[in-house]
């Protein structure tokens, strides 16, 4: 029976803990966090021929996300009067929960992978929908007008883009013929990356996480310019930081399954380790989607649930017979 | 592996929880939840019972799929009456819903 | 390991379904429904049907619970229950409760249903699609038709009343 401290130090340096804490869980997501957000408002910036953040260090302000963290934890925390005060602190930190479980489910290199499920695709979607709800409870929670419009608002996005979101994966299951993240990357090891033929789908499920991530031109629940931050609107400052945290990982883990879905995952030529190939592919993606948000205008209510309805479902269900016709072969006329 | 009882113990008592709210509840929301805690306890004895065949069977598992598409449509159409009904009469109070009596 | 993690699930499942109906703000309620639901995609994630505990999720709380938590609030606040009387129909029920406890005390303490160690063919996705597929293709057009069906009718109902 060793002692306690021994099985401390034992637990510490397990690989499953290392997984969860450091690598690819809390401490990474933070600190990449606390980048990105830096990183985006940056590129941002410069896209709109601005100069951006760039008093926090001698490097163009890199350490601007840590220096909001400071600020924003310094702040004095008000639970507005009225508020249901258990829906307003829980909402937040059980997003954060459900975002980093997201993460768990991505394969970043061969054998590092929290959770190796054998429907990991179906998993990461289902948790996903959870989000609208959570949102929903966060604006109903704060009892005021923009906060809950904010959450009716990303309940009503969910029904324009969900079922595109969905069917637009299908396309990987059918072609690759399995649920299994790591499957899927080892079907791409030995038939090619997927983006070639599934270009339509991985285009859909770009837009449609787009939409999902409730980032612009989707942010509808939280749009600045018409309701002043949405359901964010009345959180004070140490949980306005909290409620930042999901937008983050849900980007960052969207960014992962669509370089997992369609662009090989950590698979590359080895002059450079899986992971680097990884999250080469990832940031990229990440990227992409940032200037999606300086590029494009926001999108109406209307013109979205009429858009998923009518565009987005069909061109996804276009992209379903794609994906037969690659499995079966297409017949000779 | 955990003993096949205990699966059936947790389902047998949500279908006493559920049946507890259908018969003392009044309010309209509350029968729908209590509905829905039946249907997954009928869910999950499916799926243990579908496990008890060595080799499992996988019929369950269809059934099950079939059982909860079914449930989300009941869901949406008892609350779309349930709308209509506080629409026209204010309170979902099932006891007071007796407009139609002579 | 895995007795923790069912008695866990168990626990949690139960006691938000009994949170679900008697918390007082219908809010609550739906939140522990929805709490229900969770644990029981995590018991059937437990007895190797991942596939159905990930459908489950996906319906149970991306649509159902929204929708209730979307109801609730339409309908506004509807606090407190009246207080129960104690009928001759809740007697029976509590009755009813009683003996379906029972049974299920009789049964736990019975051991009566070991179950498959190993789940193999059984819980094999590729031959869940090929059963649903093959064998229960009619019946999952029949449920296509008679969501399409649903969503109509819900759509009707609700727009009833607008007419000025």
């Amino acid at each position: 029976m060793p002692d306690p401290i021994t099985q401390i130090i034992q637990l510490v340096t397990s690989t499953y803990f290392l997984e969860i804490v450091v690598f690819p869980g809390l401490i990474s997501i933070a600190i990449l966090g606390a980048f990105f957000t830096w990183f985006e408002r940056k590129l941002t910036a410069r896209v709109q021929l601005r100069i951006g953040p760039s008093y926090s260090s001698p490097a163009g302000g890199i350490l601007q996300g840590f220096a909001d963290i400071i600020k924003l934890l310094f702040k004095e925390l008000i639970i507005p009067e009225g508020a249901d005060r258990f829906f307003f602190i829980m909402s937040p930190v059980t997003a954060l929960i459900i975002g980093a479980a997201l993460l768990g489910l991505i394969p970043f290199a061969p054998g590092v992978q929290i959770a190796n499920v054998e429907v990991g695709l179906p998993a990461f979607l289902a948790i996903v929908t959870l989000s609208p709800t959570l949102v929903l409870l966060a604006g109903w929670s704060a009892n005021s007008k923009f906060p809950f419009i904010g959450g009716l608002r990303a309940l009503f996005q969910q029904t324009a883009y969900e079922i595109p979101l969905w069917l637009s994966a299908l396309g990987v299951v059918m072609i690759t013929g399995t649920l299994n993240l790591t499957g899927i990357v080892q079907f791409q090891q030995n038939n090619g990356w997927l983006i070639l033929p599934q270009a339509l789908g991985a285009l859909l499920f770009i837009v449609t996480s787009t939409a999902e991530m409730e980032r612009l031109p989707f942010d509808l629940p939280e749009a600045e310019s018409e309701i002043m931050m949405g359901w964010q609107a009345e959180y004070p400052g140490p949980l306005f930081m909290l409620v930042q945290g999901p937008a983050f990982i849900k980007l960052y883990a969207f960014a992962a399954l669509f370089s997992t879905l369609y662009l090989g995952g950590y698979l590359g030529p080895a002059i450079i380790p899986p992971i680097v190939w990884f999250f080469l592919k990832t940031i990229v993606i990440i990227v992409a989607v940032m200037l999606f948000r300086s590029t494009f205008p926001r999108v109406r209510l209307d013109q979205l649930l009429r858009q998923g309805w009518t565009t987005l479902l069909t061109l996804s269900i276009v992209n379903i017979v794609i994906a037969y016709f690659i499995v079966v072969g297409v017949p000779a006329i | 592996m955990e003993p096949l009882t205990s699966f059936f113990a947790v389902s047998v008592v949500l279908l006493g929880i559920g049946i507890y709210g259908l018969t003392t509840k009044r309010n309209a929301l509350r029968i729908l939840f209590s509905i829905e805690l039946i249907y997954n306890a009928a869910n999950l004895n499916i799926i243990a019972f579908a496990r008890l065949r060595d080799p499992p069977i996988v019929t369950g598992q269809v059934l099950v799929l079939f059982t909860i598409a079914l449930a989300a449509m009941e869901a949406s159409v008892g609350l779309a009456i349930i709308m209509l009904v506080s629409r026209l009469n204010v309170d979902i109070d099932l006891r007071k819903l007796n407009r139609l009596k002579g | 390991m895995t007795d923790l993690t069912f008695l866990a699930l168990a626990t949690v499942t139960v006691a938000s379904a009994i949170l679900a109906l008697e918390a007082r703000d219908l809010v609550y309620g739906a939140a522990a429904l929805g709490i229900t639901f969770l644990g029981m995609a995590g018991l059937f994630f437990l007895l190797d049907a991942s596939y159905v505990g990930a459908f489950q999720i996906a319906v149970y709380i991306g649509a159902v619970v929204v929708l209730i938590l979307f109801t609730v609030m339409l309908v506004g606040p509807q606090l407190g229950e009246p207080p129960l009387e104690l009928r001759r129909l809740s007697l029976l029920t509590a009755l009813l409760v009683a003996l379906l406890l029972g049974t299920a005390g009789s049964l736990t303490s019975a051991a009566a249903f070991p179950g498959p160690d190993n789940c193999g063919g059984g819980c094999d996705l590729t031959r869940l699609g090929t059963t649903l597929i093959n064998q229960y293709g009619v019946p999952l057009e029949f449920l296509s038709l008679v969501l399409a069906a649903a969503v109509i009718g819900a759509l009707t109902l609700a727009k009833a009343d607008r007419k000025g």
